[in-house]
């Protein structure tokens, strides 16, 4: 009963999104690692005087006071411990960190245990803010939190047959969640061939912890054929488009458009930093993402 | 609980409950208001009930989007984009048509505006392709355009962050300068309670005391 529950909790939590309650209120979603999704009220945020406002922005983790409510409960005190300022400041990072969030959100379910996923989506925050390859970043989160939610795609063995599938003649089919050998995708209409060395890659990611699978240099083009056999499953497990995902390749298809001579160089300062690419894998998909996700 | 949807009055078809329910489906109006507002109105004189129908009728059916500026205008171009005496060189970027409410407050803007109807949120499946920013392109790659700057005047949040640099990305092959609105601290903040990313902000972008 009520009676049990403590009237006030402190805990970190990370902000995945917020939506708007009456006239200054908002509704905000965290991921906390005791409490998995909760949905908590922040009152008076959006008056430019608020003490919160600033620390409940999606993107941050914060400590959070929060008291017991009736329907939801309320926060009471709210303070950033990171707001990732280098992932703000560079639009490919922004994306990829707006579309984890969106993952993260779509796999959990309010007041489901989600201990792992806290971490795991902290962890995958940090590495892109420090300008690890976001590609290894994304795809490294991906299977792991498809591992953690039970959803752990079948890369080696067909999801039909069973057979152990060689990555030279492998098709890949998200709606069944993995692979499939040549004879039982013949009779399914979605599946579709997946590159060899895709393939090979995201089986030693399954396989590697995150450090090792850094190690795995990455060509633009494999990064793009990845990318899209990845995102084909994520949007066949949460059974609807990733609009965050679409916006990564946006984002990127505008900079390959605007990577012209002709720049003109009076930009403010953030808009010069989006510019310049950190990460580790370089410039991952160019040419190949335009094709994807749309 | 009552959500203001009927019980508590006359039968729920009622013309005043209708009219209860009609301004409960206002933004920000709870069911007791909208009661207040309903009883309001059934005791002030017919001409007034008239005036409110046909003004809430009026605006439904003569604003349109404005070809150029997209902000919502009864007649195309909006009073800003025909007044000459306007700046042509600068476009301001807004969210909301709201928005350039506020700016206009300041008067300390006299460019152009464009209105974008939104902002990228994935969260909330809106897209760059949902949003005026083809119609921002057309009108700056218009021959005779004389823009030399666009600010870019979206919310200071993780989507208007979002916004802001794919527009940068956009614009930065036709040789447009593109600007952002300073962040800092609000009139009568407190420093102690301030975030992180605002604060350091303040800091990177301080000026020096007149």
């Amino acid at each position: 009963m009520p009676g049990r529950v403590p009237r006030v909790v402190r805990t970190p939590a990370i902000v995945l999104h917020y939506r708007r309650l009456g006239e200054a209120d908002r509704i905000v979603t965290l991921l906390t690692p005791g409490r998995g999704k909760i949905d908590v009220v922040a009152k008076g945020v959006l008056r430019s005087k608020s003490r919160m406002g600033g620390h409940l922005e999606p993107l941050t983790l914060v400590e959070v006071v929060l008291a017991h409510g009736r329907n939801m409960d309320v926060v009471t005190q709210a303070q950033t411990i990171d707001a990732f300022p280098a992932t703000h400041a560079d639009l490919d990072r922004l994306s990829a960190a707006m579309y984890l969030l969106e993952l993260a959100d779509r796999f959990t379910v309010e007041h489901a245990d989600a201990e792992g996923l806290h971490d795991l989506l902290h962890a995958a925050l940090v590495r892109l803010a420090r300008g690890d390859g976001q590609q290894v970043v994304t795809r490294t989160f991906e299977l792991a939190l498809l591992d953690a939610t039970g959803f752990r795609p079948e890369l080696v063995s067909c999801v039909r047959c069973e057979a152990p599938v060689p990555a030279e003649a492998a098709w890949w089919a998200p709606v069944e969640g993995g692979v499939m050998c040549a004879s039982c995708a013949r009779s399914h209409p979605d599946a579709q061939p997946i590159d060899a060395t895709a393939l090979r890659v995201l089986r030693a990611f399954q396989a590697l912890t995150y450090e090792e699978a850094g190690r795995i240099r990455l060509t633009d083009e494999l990064a793009a054929r990845m990318e899209q056999a990845m995102h084909a499953l994520m949007r066949a497990v949460v059974e609807r488009d990733l609009k965050s995902a679409q916006f990564v390749s946006a984002a990127r298809r505008a900079r390959v458009a605007g990577e012209s001579p002709a720049a003109d160089r009076g930009e403010s300062r953030a808009d010069v930093e989006a510019d310049v690419e950190g990460d580790g894998e370089g410039d991952e998909d160019d040419q190949g993402a335009s094709s994807l996700a749309e | 609980m009552n959500d203001g949807s009927g019980p508590f009055l006359p039968g729920a078809s009622s013309p005043i409950a209708r009219l209860v329910e009609a301004f409960h489906r206002l933004p920000g109006i709870g069911p007791k208001s909208a009661q207040r507002l309903a009883y309001h109105i059934l005791r002030a004189p017919e001409a007034e009930a008239q005036e409110l129908a046909d003004a809430l009728l009026e605006v439904k059916r003569s604003i349109v989007f404005c070809a150029q500026c997209q902000n919502l205008t009864s007649r195309t171009p909006c009073e800003i984009c025909s007044d000459a005496s306007r700046d042509r060189h600068a476009i301001c970027v807004v969210e909301e048509p709201l928005d350039v409410l506020a700016i206009e407050r300041t008067g300390g803007f006299r460019g152009l505006y464009h209105v974008l109807h939104g902002v990228i949120s994935p969260a909330d499946g809106i897209g760059p392709e949902d949003l005026k920013i083809g119609e921002l392109l057309a009108r700056l790659r218009d021959v005779d355009t004389e823009v030399s700057e666009i600010i870019v005047a979206t919310n200071p949040n993780l989507e208007g962050e979002a916004t802001a640099m794919y527009l940068a990305r956009l614009l930065r092959p036709l040789g447009i300068r593109v600007t952002r609105l300073a962040r800092g601290l609000p009139a009568g903040a407190d420093l102690e309670y301030a975030d992180d990313v605002t604060l350091g902000r303040a800091l990177e972008f301080r000026q020096e005391v007149q």
